[in-house]
């Protein structure tokens, strides 16, 4: 039902610009949250990424060219909460939880870029068993060892939407995301990686009423 | 539940990745972490364990990793006989930590020093033999930790690399050699704008120098055993191309980790420190292999160090075709002098 309304409004967009030209209009929406799946890879350590994007602005935007045609484009704003992994033998383990705001920009033909700034809390596990020594020079192993950093990223990426022209509920996403972690030894790490995944668009799971906008230039 | 769910998983990752694993063989790679005040830092062991005999390189810098100082050669000529522990000081390599930056600095070094060979024992064996190697500023670092205490009864030998166990007498000699040997390359036409720009800097920073000048004579040190032929190059660029991948270098960790320790204030006070006064307590004994090209730490300080150590078992090798990095400019006289000197004493 969601994926018609969609659709309607697309259309409603489309043939409305040219009866409406340069009339904003608000109205509210109610949209559904997205779930994320991504394998999350640093050069070829593995990973992994779940996450829940939920809605909260979208822009129908329909441009007019000079040569008479129109483009029209969907911009659309979400919340995100993620959890991630990413294993680097020897190196360490990291589960990482962050909150983003994503920016997503969606053409006619489905193909989309995506910008989205994140933070969060990372906890790190050691790559290897990890000892401590007293003074007395006892050896003890230290359970779960690892440490505690504010982690921040920010990404961009490209994708395609087969909600838009093929009405399947789901979306194929490539994205570049730069992670620092801090304090790490007292100054910070940069780690870049990389996502492929999948977002499906459940019909009614998390849904919000959103703004929705339409804009025609 | 959710957030039980992923307590779960994290403790399953956590336990799983950190299960103690001590391998005994000919040849063995197992990778564990110390924590000692405020720093894991990374050790890897590779090679024959069986042996029980251990080369624990302690790696330059401050700041450079033990990752740089693998290489196949010495894994097949050294580890085929004995174990190579491939150490990560604090704050470098794929060493790891919070807001530890107050805790760099050399009697905390020297106590994880200290702690990695107790660890060692613990882990395979207290009767294991410990042969301790220092290159570069590792050379300060080792002389901080041979004559401090009792720690010399923990090693067997203790092995001295293009080191420096005395920093003002270190620019003292880099200055000299940079000067001498500057002023004969221009005599032969070598190097001439190069060579002049050294030569003018040695003419006018002459002594008492501050730790500015001290950096600079290092940079000008570096450069200058590039302009011999007959010195085998060191290419760092080419060691990481074809090794960061094959050993899961974390290649970030080890950038931004030498770029803190090695702009650390710590450093200044590195400056003004020296051991030739100490050394005296030292009767381990001692092999020093130095580079006749090797501006960074001229052989001067081997026989500065010579002098001062009351050990009678000790010997001095120079490589004719290396600079300031014996183990890989000179693989072939290194391996055979290290695998001479731990067969005699282990």
């Amino acid at each position: 039902m969601h994926f018609h309304k969609f659709s309607l409004i697309l259309l409603v967009t489309f043939y409305s610009a040219t009866g409406f030209c340069q009339e904003d209009s608000i109205v509210g929406e109610e949209r559904s949250s997205n779930l994320k799946l991504s394998y999350n890879s640093s050069l070829i350590y593995p990973g992994a990424r779940i996450g829940i994007e939920s809605p909260i602005a979208r822009t129908y935007l329909t441009k007019s060219l000079k040569s008479g045609d129109k483009k029209e484009y969907i911009k659309d704003q979400f919340i995100t909460t993620n959890i991630f992994w990413y294993h680097q033998p020897n190196f360490h383990d990291n589960i990482y939880f962050t909150v983003g705001w994503t920016a997503r920009k969606t053409r006619s033909n489905g193909v989309f870029t995506e910008f989205s700034p994140e933070i969060g809390y990372s906890r790190t596990f050691l790559g290897g068993t990890t000892y401590k020594v007293d003074n007395s020079g006892n050896v003890t192993i230290e359970k779960l060892a690892g440490y505690n950093y504010l982690i921040a990223s920010v990404g961009g990426g490209v994708g395609y939407d087969f909600s838009v022209v093929k009405s399947k509920p789901f979306s194929v996403f490539y994205k570049l995301n730069l992670l620092t972690m801090d304090p790490y030894n007292s100054t910070v790490y940069m780690r870049p990686a990389m996502e492929l995944g999948l977002i499906y668009k459940p019909k009614d799971f998390l849904s919000f009423k959103v703004k929705s906008r339409r804009i025609y230039k | 539940m959710k957030y039980q769910h992923i307590i779960l998983i994290a403790l399953l990752i956590g336990y799983s990745c950190q299960k103690e694993r001590i391998t005994i063989g000919t040849n063995v790679s197992d990778t564990f972490y110390l924590d000692n005040d405020n720093a894991s830092m990374r050790i890897t062991v590779e090679g024959n364990t069986s042996s029980q005999v251990f080369l624990l390189l302690v790696h330059g810098g401050p700041g450079e990793s033990s990752y740089f100082y693998k290489s196949d050669y010495i894994s097949q000529n050294i580890g085929n006989k004995y174990a190579i522990v491939y150490w990560d000081q604090r704050n470098a390599g794929a060493s790891q930590g919070d807001s530890n930056g107050n805790d760099l600095n050399l009697p905390q070094m020297t106590d994880d020093l200290k702690k990695v060979i107790q660890l060692l024992k613990g882990r395979y064996g207290e009767n294991s033999d410990v042969f301790l190697l220092g290159h570069s500023f590792g050379g300060l670092l080792t002389s901080s930790f041979m004559t401090a205490g009792n720690n010399q009864s923990l090693v067997k030998g203790w092995i001295f690399v293009d080191g420096s166990q005395n920093y003002p007498l270190n620019d003292t000699l880099t200055r000299q050699m940079l000067l001498s040997i500057g002023n004969q390359q221009v005599a032969l036409n070598k190097n001439i704008p190069q060579w002049n720009t050294i030569v003018s800097y040695c003419n006018a920073h002459t002594k008492n120098f501050t730790y500015d000048e001290s950096s600079q004579f290092e940079t000008y040190g570096v450069d200058a055993e590039t302009y011999f032929d007959g010195v085998k190059q060191f290419d760092i660029l080419a060691l990481i191309k074809e090794n960061a991948l094959k050993y899961d270098w974390p290649l970030t960790s080890i950038l931004f980790n030498y770029l803190y320790s090695s702009n650390a204030s710590f450093n200044k006070d590195l400056h003004l420190t020296e051991f030739s006064s100490v050394l005296y307590k030292v009767t381990t004994p001692t092999l020093l292999l130095f580079g006749q090209y090797d501006f960074i730490c001229p052989q001067g300080l081997g026989v500065d160090l010579m002098n001062c150590i009351s050990t009678t078992d000790k010997k001095m090798v120079i490589s004719p075709i290396s600079g300031h990095n014996f183990m890989y400019q000179d693989e072939v006289l290194f391996c055979r002098e290290v695998n001479e000197f731990i067969g005699l004493h282990k």
